[in-house]
């Protein structure tokens, strides 16, 4: 029996417990090992070591399913109370938003009259102006940067040493 | 298995406390085996497998049921290893062995019903155990999703984000590599 026969057997034992075989190579592989003593073994091999894969035991700690249930609760709850601040935070942005919005023409001549009383260079009170605009975001940034720094600090187990 | 999927992504988007507690129960074994696996440590699967379901809580929303529910918790896991390891700055799944500790991998005994049996199973246990540390990690994980999990071959590769072509490769191999420690492990 040619080599190239034997590693076809071979290929054909390995792809039928990967992903199947055809009916054609099905019948060549048994074909093949009722005569081939070495591919037959390989293939009981291989039979042996995905049954002694799949009867391996894991035990799950006892109380595993518990704490976890537990953790998660917990958690479910910190983000049931932490979500009505957040939806407070953006609408309080977004109100800001539009207020800035309709306010803009006003605040506009607020900054030129005030530009022009104090004797500013046109350049410094659009500057204002455009950092007036930057304030609600700014806010909002300086919330959300609290609010990780503050999620940062609880125990994280992650950094569990080991 | 569609409306099941269905059914759990509902759940999932509004945070229901019962179906999580009784998906943490009915995947327990299986979480659990896989992180044992992919981890090599019976202690830090156990933190893996707590965070695993704090981000099912988390990320339920992202859950749209058209696969199955296994293939995205086992993502879900396989994703936190990696992150934990890439902190830790290792180069490889096999990092996560151990091998300083003595049983990095803990498996319990089929049935022993007498002390003969028992030896014997503890025996094949252990033959078993220590064979599949030879195997590398990213071939164990492989032979575990196919083999114990029966994932498809298309829910693999998405579990691992490779390729279907790689998902086949590593299992060919890994396969090998099972014959192969085994072979050397009764010899």
């Amino acid at each position: 029996m040619s080599e190239n026969v034997h590693e076809r057997g071979l290929q054909l034992i390995a792809k039928a417990r990967v992903e199947g075989l055809s009916q054609s190579e099905g019948e060549w592989l048994a074909a093949h090992t009722r005569e081939c003593d070495f591919c037959a073994e390989h293939a009981r091999q291989t039979d042996r070591s995905l049954r002694a894969l799949r009867t391996t035991a894991i035990p799950v700690p006892a109380d595993l399913a518990a704490r976890t249930q537990f953790r998660v609760r917990l958690r479910a709850t910190e983000l049931r109370q932490r979500e009505p601040q957040r939806r407070m935070l953006w609408l309080a942005c977004a109100a800001s938003w539009i207020f800035g919005i309709a306010s803009a023409p006003y605040v506009w001549r607020l900054f030129e009259w005030l530009g022009h009383r104090a004797g500013l260079p046109k350049l410094v009170w659009e500057l204002g102006f455009g950092l007036w605009w930057t304030i609600p975001a700014a806010f909002a940034v300086i919330v959300l940067l609290l609010e990780n720094a503050r999620q940062s600090e609880e125990p994280d187990w992650t950094k569990q040493g080991g | 298995m569609r409306d099941e999927s269905k059914t759990i992504a509902r759940g999932l988007q509004q945070r229901d406390p019962d179906l999580l507690d009784r998906l943490i129960e009915q995947y327990q074994y299986r979480l659990f085996r896989y992180l044992v696996y992919v981890t090599g440590d019976n202690a830090r699967a156990e933190d893996f497998f707590q965070e695993t379901w704090i981000r099912v809580l988390e990320r339920g929303h992202q859950y749209d049921g058209k696969s199955k529910f296994e293939a995205w918790l086992f993502a879900i896991a396989r994703h936190l290893v990696i992150d934990w390891q890439r902190s830790k700055k290792a180069q490889s799944l096999d990092a996560l062995t151990d091998p300083e500790l003595e049983n990095p991998m803990q498996f319990a005994n089929e049935k022993a019903p007498s002390p003969l049996q028992q030896t014997l199973a503890k025996e094949s246990e252990e033959n078993v155990q220590s064979s599949l540390k030879k195997i590398p990690a990213i071939y164990r994980e492989v032979l575990v999703l196919r083999f114990q999990e029966e994932l498809q071959i298309e829910e693999m590769a998405s579990v691992l984000s490779i390729p279907v072509s790689t998902v086949k490769s590593r299992l060919y191999r890994g396969l090998d590599a099972l014959r192969g420690a085994l072979q050397g492990g009764t010899a």
